[in-house]
């Protein structure tokens, strides 16, 4: 074989990787838009908001993606739905507007794909962050307490304090991390219904 | 002792920094990895210290982070330095240009652990280093990828065709891939889902289009080098080298979940993945004629046993992706520790034992040194190979048995997780045998450059070299 030969091979193998697949796939999924909700007249899946972006980005960088995935599947072949992680499959669409879209490699938790619809009041999602185990004793997943501030109180408590007990009149309050990664989780839910996968 | 060839002795200081710190990033992913573990066996550890970089979330990338980019990519362009001018007749010009790109590619690894450890990872497989680590590992490419070519592109027609056509391949497609990659993913050019395929499509590029040819390369100059016998079929062995190029790529997408991608694309990853594993039995096929009848000198010489393993780990893990991909498999999988199966398949098994053979076979021949005849080498083989042993079978029965259980609605989560912890314990008993492993090779390593003990003459891998064997 000839090193020109080589050369094609290699180049037209690289070529046929990434566009086949890469831009294939942008014909198929790239171009999808948000569904008009007619009975509420919102998008779906919504626009998140700034705070829910940067939320995305502390998801990443505290590794929640080593042990959670963010993919619901089924019906055929998994028990997602039957665990109640979902209310339906997830499907591209429900990935538009995340940046990274990132979907998991293992399920040491449980999915988080519809965990905003799952753990609804906020302060539920700051408590585990602080201490899975406030909620859970059983809980496997490690605490974050680097996601809060220990702050003296003042002559009233801040209203997003958590409500733990805590020594020398401190108070524990959710730093603007905590903030954005709870927005995130909140934003995380498939209780729309698509063309594609409709809600049952 | 022979003296070394003046000409080729340029690069022996890049190819050196490269190995050295090959061997020390792999201990310290290896001490780390064994950390991460028990803390998923023991997770109230985590609540006893909770320290933000030494968390689960944080550990977990680096580790693999510094055992693709710091101990494998590392160590395998330091013995590919030492390989490409002895097998091209062409030797390195500007050895300090050279020494310059592994000190640079030392920096990249050094900031990507500080970066992830710090401000955390991208959560993207095998780019969760941040941006500035993409330019330095890319210009530091540029510096020992060139010098590479160079010695490619001048002998085509001398010597064994198999290593030129997979070194040819690999040189490509890790920059283009990781620059298509860092495009795609961080520069806003994939929207939405297309983010999902184009992470797979870069997973695969790197394992299957970059270190698995690398690796290729060293068998198939190698293992013919150290038995005396000549690649049985040339065809056979440019049609295996063509299927892993066209489809290596391709290979991701079998074991990703069906929700968020083209139901086509999981099915062109199946068929991809059995192709490839048809490749692999096709290069088993030029292999085994080789190593037939050597089991005397497998025992006798370190190097090939190293090679001989990592060769036959090369069947394995194909093997065991071709598994994976099928459908019952594939499902009741997907999400489980097999991914780790896999990983520490190619990771420690395949590309690992054949950069460890490499090392023992190539670094006397361009520092003008031998191995001390010491236990270390049999300590070496023997750790690492049980470890990673210990390791594979422990990820694929927690895998299987996780997998089983996630499938079983009636089963809770913390249930499913108390099934892991048996396994949990015979892996990281694993992790600690292969880095007590790599501990040993590493003051050997140390210890041979620093010339402390009395060693034997290099192995005559090259025929200018004199015919003494690595043995122990």
């Amino acid at each position: 074989m000839k090193s020109t030969q080589a050369l094609s091979v290699v180049l037209l193998s690289l070529l046929l990787t990434w566009a086949g697949q890469v831009a294939l796939g942008y014909f198929q999924v790239g171009k999808l838009e948000p569904i008009l909700n007619e009975e509420t007249n919102l998008k779906e899946p919504p626009t998140p908001s700034g705070l829910t972006q940067t939320g995305t980005r502390v998801f990443a960088s505290e590794g929640c993606i080593e042990c959670h995935s963010l993919s619901v599947r089924g019906p055929i072949g998994s028990a997602d739905l039957t665990r109640g992680w979902g209310e339906r499959r997830s499907v591209p669409r429900d990935y538009l507007f995340r940046e990274s879209a990132l979907v998991g490699f293992s399920r040491i938790g449980p999915d988080l794909s519809n965990i905003g619809n799952r753990m609804k009041d906020p302060q539920d999602l700051m408590m585990h962050l602080y201490n899975p185990r406030n909620l859970k004793p059983t809980s496997t997943c490690p605490p974050h307490p680097w996601l809060f501030e220990m702050k003296l109180a003042g002559s009233r408590h801040q209203s997003d304090s958590l409500p733990l007990p805590t020594k020398d009149w401190k108070q524990i309050i959710p730093t603007y991390q905590a903030k954005a990664l709870v927005a995130y989780l909140q934003s995380l839910n498939l209780n729309y219904s698509l063309p594609e996968a409709p809600l049952k | 002792m022979t003296s070394p060839l003046p000409s080729f002795s340029k690069a022996s200081n890049a190819s050196v920094l490269l190995i050295t710190s090959s061997a020390v990033w792999g201990l310290l992913a290896a001490g780390l990895q064994a950390l991460s573990t028990l803390q998923l066996l023991l997770p109230v550890l985590s609540y006893i210290a909770p320290i933000q970089v030494m968390d689960y979330g944080h550990l977990s990338p680096v580790v693999n982070f510094l055992l693709v980019y710091g101990w494998i990519t590392s160590g395998l362009l330091g013995v590919l330095i030492i390989l490409v001018p002895r097998f091209s007749g062409i030797p390195f010009r500007y050895g300090r240009l050279l020494t310059g790109g592994a000190i640079l590619w030392q920096i990249g690894v050094l900031s990507g652990v500080t970066g992830i450890l710090g401000e955390g990872g991208t959560g993207i497989p095998f780019l969760s280093f941040l941006r500035p680590v993409t330019c330095i590992f890319l210009v530091s490419f540029l510096v020992l990828g060139t010098g590479i070519t160079r010695g490619l592109g001048g002998s085509w027609k001398s010597g064994p065709l198999l290593p030129r056509l997979y070194l040819l391949g690999a040189l490509i497609s890790f920059p283009l891939g990781l620059g298509t990659a860092e495009l795609l993913l961080r520069a806003g050019a994939a929207p939405g889902a297309i983010q999902i395929i184009a992470q797979l499509v870069w997973a695969s590029v790197i394992q299957h289009l970059w270190l698995t040819p690398l690796a290729l390369v060293l068998v198939f100059q190698l293992i013919p080098a150290m038995t005396g016998r000549a690649t049985p079929s040339l065809s056979l062995g440019v049609l295996a080298w063509t299927i892993t190029l066209c489809f290596g790529g391709w290979l991701s997408n079998t074991l990703a979940s069906e929700g968020p991608l083209p139901s086509w694309l999981q099915s062109a990853g199946v068929v991809a993945t059995l192709l490839l594993f048809v490749a692999t039995l096709g290069n088993g096929n030029l292999l085994q004629p080789l190593l037939e009848g050597k089991m005397e000198e497998i025992k006798r010489n370190v190097a090939l046993r190293f090679m001989s393993l990592g060769a036959w780990s090369y069947l394995a893990a194909y093997g065991w992706l071709a598994f994976l991909a099928l459908p019952g498999v594939r499902q009741t999988t997907a999400f489980t520790m097999t991914t780790n199966t896999t990983q520490a398949l190619l990771i420690f098994l395949f590309w690992g034992s054949i950069l460890s053979g490499s090392v023992y076979a190539l670094l006397p021949v361009s520092r003008n040194m031998g191995w001390p005849s010491h236990p270390a080498l049999t300590w070496h083989f023997w750790l690492t190979s049980i470890g990673a042993a210990l390791m594979v079978s422990g990820y694929a029965l927690a895998g299987i048995f996780q997998g089983l259980a996630l499938n079983d609605p009636g089963v809770p989560m913390g249930t499913v997780a108390s099934y892991l912890r048996p396994f949990l314990v015979v892996i990281l008993m694993g992790q600690i045998l292969w880095w007590a492993g790599q501990m040993a090779f590493s003051s050997l390593l140390f210890s041979s450059i620093l010339k402390l003990f009395p060693s034997t003459a290099p192995m005559a891998v090259f025929p200018s070299q004199s015919p003494i064997s690595t043995t122990r």
